[in-house]
């Protein structure tokens, strides 16, 4: 049971009439980590938690949630998960208080209350407050505390910071890495990029239903091009450089500075760099947000193929 | 189950005392004015003689047997499961798919209750509050009655309260069949309304047209007492209108254990039409960001 995934996802498909929203997705989740699901819009990110969490029924493909069956046992998987809706919605005749009360009841007031108390003053809500009244903001931070209140074991958050100002984005992500700290599994969607990149461990990048890619965040980064900046003392010709396999020349600014892209070790570009006099030489590695924009390019173009 | 039905009956107080009361003090009206119509029987029966007859044989009122009682069934009692069906019909479609259609069903159901609980828990919420606003219905018909003139107890009205419960329980639980077999809760509602309106007419034409009698049969209204329930209740009838509340109620908990909860962008709210006569389709902001 320790070793096991939190989820397990294998051969997922699901279609809305002639819609197919998953076709055939594998992901791996590992207990204890932050996991980042990314993907544009329409890829089908809530499709494949609300499949997790049987809200929606999957045409076929396996899903186990800390080693249960959601079709099979969903109350076991819920109990033991907290989860917020990328469309929260909240009943407005209730205050926030109430509402958490209310869904407190549904898992059998497992809440610590004390708990409660204090991610409403560290997100700065007012739980007294009608619904009706409360920002999208507020509204928010009662789903992202309704989804915390029981300490679950497995975190399921879809889109947690959207809405949010950038200080309570700060303070949600905060409670993410918390909850990871104290042994929970942190599995979230994002469309921020930078927030991925800060607290997740791994991605998973998800494209019209399939998975493109499954990484550690660094990998990812690390694996991909990198762009080498090259200020000489005096005019230059950079032919050399160029016949260094996995090196390209992006930009040559003047006769005495030249910007490439290099992929793969750094080896062969060092050596040839070398012989020439060098002022300055500066790389950059990609940001997770330049990758994610690189798979969704990959994708515009397959659509204006198919077109 | 008793924390979703505590919630649905906090939830529906507000109806449960605004119709409650209002059917109580609409019966408590009628009940002490067709109290103070016996002295005046001779010539109320006599002045029904000018109207058309077809007018009281709609209602199955024979003027030759007139007494106040029977003018406050007809008047209360016979309209009294269409005014109720309102209500029923609000309740049941909007039951789960009010929720549905607001995203709070998402929600509930992320947390650990079962779909059979949510689902019990709400429909047992839903019948409390009915027996509750009947139960108002008939204190108002006994403030306001004089036994004496209606030949009527207290008791002997519980009759009448029982056949209206038994058909409003019956267009609630068509309404609920409907709201998780239709796409939207507006298609349900609108489709147990015309029902109503259909078998109360049904039934009464059939009063004018023995031809009518054949398809009468199929209208819930046959099998409703109303005011007569008093003086004897018809178990048959009852059974006749609660059996297949039960059997949609039943059919309506299986869909629901079957069925994808929606949100909006996921799956269709509209009727699935050939392609030919879909109109031109323009993806919704919400439905872009859903999936």
């Amino acid at each position: 049971m320790e070793n096991q995934p939190a989820i397990a996802i294998h051969g997922l498909t699901k279609s809305y009439g002639k819609v197919r929203a998953l076709r055939g997705i594998d992901l791996e989740v590992q207990q204890g980590e932050i996991f980042g699901f990314l993907g544009p819009n329409g890829a089908g990110k809530t499709t494949t938690i609300r499949c997790a969490l049987d809200l929606i029924r999957p045409d076929g493909g396996s899903i186990r949630v800390l080693g249960i069956n959601p079709q099979a046992d969903p109350v076991a998987v819920k109990a033991r998960t907290g989860y917020l809706p990328g469309e929260l919605q909240l009943d407005d005749n209730l205050t926030g208080e109430a509402q958490l009360r209310f869904l407190n009841e549904l898992r059998g007031r497992k809440a610590d209350w004390t708990y409660v108390r204090e991610l409403a003053e560290r997100l700065d809500l007012d739980l007294k407050r009608p619904i009706r009244n409360l920002s999208k903001g507020n509204k928010i931070k009662v789903g992202v505390i309704q989804a915390l209140m029981h300490r679950p074991e497995l975190l399921m958050l879809d889109e947690p910071t959207f809405g949010l100002d950038p200080l309570m984005q700060q303070e949600v992500l905060r409670l993410l890495v918390e909850a990871k700290r104290n042994g929970a599994t942190v599995f979230f969607s994002s469309h921020i990029l930078s927030e991925v990149q800060a607290v997740a461990e791994r991605v998973g990048i998800i494209r019209r239903g399939k998975i493109v890619e499954v990484a550690g965040v660094q990998t990812l980064i690390h694996r991909s091009m990198r762009r080498v900046r090259i200020q000489f003392r005096h005019d230059v010709d950079p032919a050399p450089l160029l016949q260094v396999p996995g090196v390209a020349l992006l930009k040559r600014d003047d006769g005495r500075a030249v910007t490439l892209q290099v992929e793969g070790e750094m080896d062969g570009l060092l050596k040839a760099v070398a012989a020439f006099p060098v002022v300055d030489f500066e790389t950059e590695r990609p940001s997770l947000e330049e990758i994610f924009l690189a798979y969704y390019e990959d994708e515009r173009n397959s659509h204006k193929t198919e077109e | 189950m008793w924390a979703t039905f505590r919630h649905e009956l906090a939830h529906m107080r507000g109806r449960i005392l605004g119709w409650g009361l209002g059917l109580g003090l609409l019966g408590a009206y009628f009940s002490s004015v067709f109290s103070s119509f016996e002295a005046q029987m001779a010539q109320l029966r006599q002045a029904m003689e000018y109207f058309p007859q077809e007018l009281f044989a709609f209602f199955g009122l024979d003027i030759a047997s007139l007494t106040p009682y029977r003018f406050l069934d007809v008047k209360f009692f016979s309209l009294m499961p269409a005014i109720l069906g309102v209500f029923a019909v609000g309740a049941g479609t909007a039951m789960l798919a009010r929720d549905e259609e607001k995203g709070l069903l998402d929600l509930i159901l992320a947390h650990p209750v079962s779909r059979k609980a949510l689902f019990f828990g709400k429909a047992l919420a839903a019948l409390v509050a009915m027996v509750l606003i009947v139960a108002l219905m008939w204190a108002g018909l006994v403030v306001g009655m004089d036994r004496a003139s209606l030949q009527v107890t207290p008791t002997q009205m519980i009759g009448p309260m029982v056949s209206v419960l038994a058909a409003v329980v019956l267009w609630w639980s068509l309404g609920l069949l409907l709201s998780m077999l239709l796409p939207s809760r507006r298609m349900a509602s609108s489709a147990v309304a015309f029902l109503i309106v259909a078998s109360f007419f049904v039934k009464g034409m059939a009063e004018l047209d023995p031809d009518l009698k054949g398809i009468a049969k199929l209208s819930p209204f046959t099998y409703y007492q109303g005011g007569q329930a008093a003086f004897g209740l018809n178990v048959g009838w009852i059974v006749g209108l609660v059996l297949p509340a039960a059997a949609f109620v039943l059919l309506a908990w299986w869909r629901f254990e079957r069925r994808d909860i929606r949100v909006a962008g996921e799956g269709g709210w509209g009727v699935a039409l050939p392609a030919r006569m879909r109109p031109a389709r323009r993806r919704p902001a919400e439905a872009r960001h859903a999936v």
